[in-house]
């Protein structure tokens, strides 16, 4: 399986057709990446992903069994922080938006966030100061730190997102001039 | 790179936000060389603040209106003491200058010959009773002169946060209530960003517009419909964007969607060659304007917007019902309102609507609480409503093989393995003798038709079913799931 597409969260895809290798959310549950060959089982039926491929995002997909159907959606930030798998607590949507605005957050800021956590708020900043902006996020627990690391690759965040395991409390952030929240 | 935007410093110019020590906020527009008068606070210079970043508060101080830079006290802690208000007798004797005495202390206050924090400190020593107050109590009353007197001002940037907190004291009803908690989840869902294209209805003067506007930096499109002739983005000037942010910024009006009878295209407008001086220049103007006009239509015939946020004083169903066609799949749609029960008839609509997913009615609640060392608590009088949403998601829907109990998919297999066998049957009859196929599977598409239709009525019926409560904002349950109904 390959990306053979620039898939991420930040940004719709120009054609907004499923791709092999792109990532779909079932409606309230689960993120689901593409693979010609696979299937997907859940309670409301099978599918298969070469079922999925060329049609547009927002479709309503009947099972194979004929029993039930789901829709595939685009992934988004909002999406993301309902069904991520926590790590800690994380922040919704209510607060997330309000911090953003409060902190005047636009394309081309750059950030510092301390207590990267699960990345529920990381999404959310990494789309909106999408391109040209930067998130520099920390978080002093290192398997926290490799699981959020995996998912910024995996969504397609690396270029906005560098996050560093550092105690920000103990030895400061690292970094001189650089931010603008 | 957190480079110096020209948006970082003060320019001339631009609107400006000055705060004032009253806690009120006035808007100017800061023009270069000129003075600008806080009536009761003093007059500053613009070209003193010009140029510098945001951030700072300034001090009007000496004869001639100097500003310097004013750094507030640190804020400390009170250490309580031993006082209370029982021998505490509320008589205005107890301010020992008469109202002639502060006139005159404020007249020369403002000429310039003495600070805000001398004439409080002035009312402090002739109170009489200023020293049997709590600490507490004191320190209130100190912060309480010098709203009236300190000659302290500080510049706000506006952004979409702090225009939309200037209107919603000022004037909510020209914004619709809409409040930052509520105008920010607006921003959230519809998940603006750069170089996306949105198509809007916004009758909140342009704060929304604005607000998005800012959130795309330049890039992509909003196109906002309006009613009659103008769009009355007004709040749009004070956001003080750039050219090419406001070149994201389309319009139409609903009546020019369609060309009307009465517009002219170029080629039915006067002939060029004979025109000259005025008439040629009006030509030109008028091409323009049709060319613009032409150009948003185009905008919004291409369809596959990426948001529809309608905010608009009519009934929300009947644009949602013209404007739902042109949002791609997988997209948001969001309608503000002030109020949640005008909301409500549309979500019954958006229920049975085959193309939007799961709407949901939310309402933000957000209190100001008062910080201070020891005394932190939620201020006393609160904030009503900052408006509603409703939001849902465009999805392209589809007739749907699904049958969801098992008793219904039981019959559809069988009616599925009977048309299998039929058509098994006829292919071999086919492989045999060609003719008489045609008219047995003319029947058999009728009936597998109709199956078929039966299935998904069952399936569209059962959709419906899934709960769309009002609920507060602070709640993270957002189940949507499909719910199976039990038909016995």
């Amino acid at each position: 399986m390959s990306l053979a597409t620039q898939h991420t969260f930040a940004t719709y895809k120009k054609n907004n057709t499923i791709e092999e290798g792109d990532l779909v959310s079932k409606e309230n549950v689960i993120l689901i990446r593409i693979q010609a060959d696979s299937e997907f089982c859940c309670k409301f039926g099978n599918y298969k992903h070469s079922d999925m491929i060329g049609l547009q995002y927002g479709t309503k997909l009947g099972s194979n069994t004929g029993r039930g159907f789901l829709f595939l959606l685009y992934p988004t930030p909002e999406l993301w922080t309902l069904i991520l798998p926590h790590r800690t607590q994380i922040l919704y949507i209510a607060d997330i938006s309000l911090i953003m605005s409060f902190l005047d957050l636009k394309p081309g800021r750059v950030m510092i966030e301390s207590g990267t956590g699960s990345g529920s708020f990381s999404h959310s900043i990494a789309r909106t100061i999408a391109p040209g902006g930067h998130l520099f996020t920390f978080e002093y627990h290192q398997d926290r730190v490799a699981i959020a690391t995996k998912e910024f690759e995996e969504h397609g965040l690396k270029d906005l997102v560098t996050i560093e395991c550092r105690d920000v409390c103990k030895n400061g952030f690292g970094l001189e001039n650089k931010a603008d929240a | 790179m957190a480079a110096l935007n020209p948006s970082d410093i003060i320019n001339a110019g631009e609107h400006v936000f000055i705060k004032m020590p009253s806690d009120n906020v006035k808007c100017i527009v800061l023009k270069a060389g000129s003075s600008v008068s806080l009536g009761k606070f003093g007059t500053f210079k613009a070209n003193d603040i010009i140029g510098h970043a945001w951030g700072n508060s300034y001090e009007i101080y000496d004869r001639d209106s100097k500003t310097r830079v004013y750094h507030p006290e640190g804020i400390s802690e009170v250490e309580e003491t031993a006082n209370n208000n029982r021998e505490i007798v509320d008589d205005p004797s107890s301010q020992k200058l008469t109202l002639d005495d502060i006139k005159a202390l404020k007249s020369e206050g403002l000429k310039g010959e003495l600070t805000g924090e001398e004439i409080v400190n002035k009312l402090k020593e002739s109170h009489a009773t200023f020293d049997k107050k709590t600490a507490y109590s004191q320190a209130k009353y100190l912060q309480k002169k010098g709203k009236k007197f300190h000659k302290v001002f500080t510049p706000i940037k506006p952004t979409a946060y702090s225009v939309n907190e200037y209107f919603y004291v000022k004037n909510p009803a020209k914004i619709r209530d809409i409040r930052m908690d509520t105008l920010s989840q607006l921003l959230s869902y519809s998940n603006v960003h750069s170089g996306c294209k949105l198509l809007v209805v916004d009758d909140t003067q342009g704060m929304i517009v604005s607000a998005l506007a800012e959130r795309m930096g330049g890039k992509g499109t909003i196109l906002g419909l309006y009613d009659g002739d103008n769009p009355h983005y007004d709040i749009v000037k004070y956001m003080n964007f750039n050219q090419e942010t406001l070149d994201t910024i389309k319009v139409l009006s609903w009546l020019r969607i369609h060309r009307p009878a009465d517009e002219k295209t170029p080629d039915e407008m006067q002939d060029v060659t004979q025109l000259t001086g005025k008439d040629l220049e009006g030509y030109h103007r008028r091409l323009k304007a049709y060319n613009i006009v032409e150009e948003s239509r185009k905008t919004l015939f291409e369809g596959n917007f990426d948001a529809l946020i309608v905010a608009s004083q009519y009934q929300p169903e009947s644009i949602l019902e013209k404007l739902l066609p042109y949002v791609a799949g997988s997209r948001p749609i969001i309608v503000y309102h002030g109020t949640k029960e005008a909301l409500l008839e549309t979500s019954t609509w958006m229920r049975k609507c085959p193309d939007l997913l799961a709407p949901q009615l939310t309402e933000s609640w957000l209190r100001k609480s008062q910080v201070l060392p020891g005394r932190t608590h939620p201020e006393m009088s609160t904030w009503g409503t900052g408006g509603s949403l409703l939001t849902a998601t465009k999805v392209i829907d589809q007739p749907v093989q699904a049958a969801l109990t098992k008793r219904e998919r039981l019959a559809m297999e069988k009616k599925n393995a009977e048309a299998k066998k039929l058509k098994r049957a006829r292919e071999e009859a086919e492989s045999a003798a060609p003719s008489p196929a045609p008219v047995v599977s003319a029947e058999d598409a009728t009936n597998v038709a109709i199956e078929e239709e039966e299935v998904i009525m069952t399936t569209t019926i059962t959709t419906t079913t899934s709960t769309s409560t009002i609920e507060p904002i602070d709640d993270d349950n957002e189940s949507r799931s499909v719910k199976r109904v039990k038909q016995e």
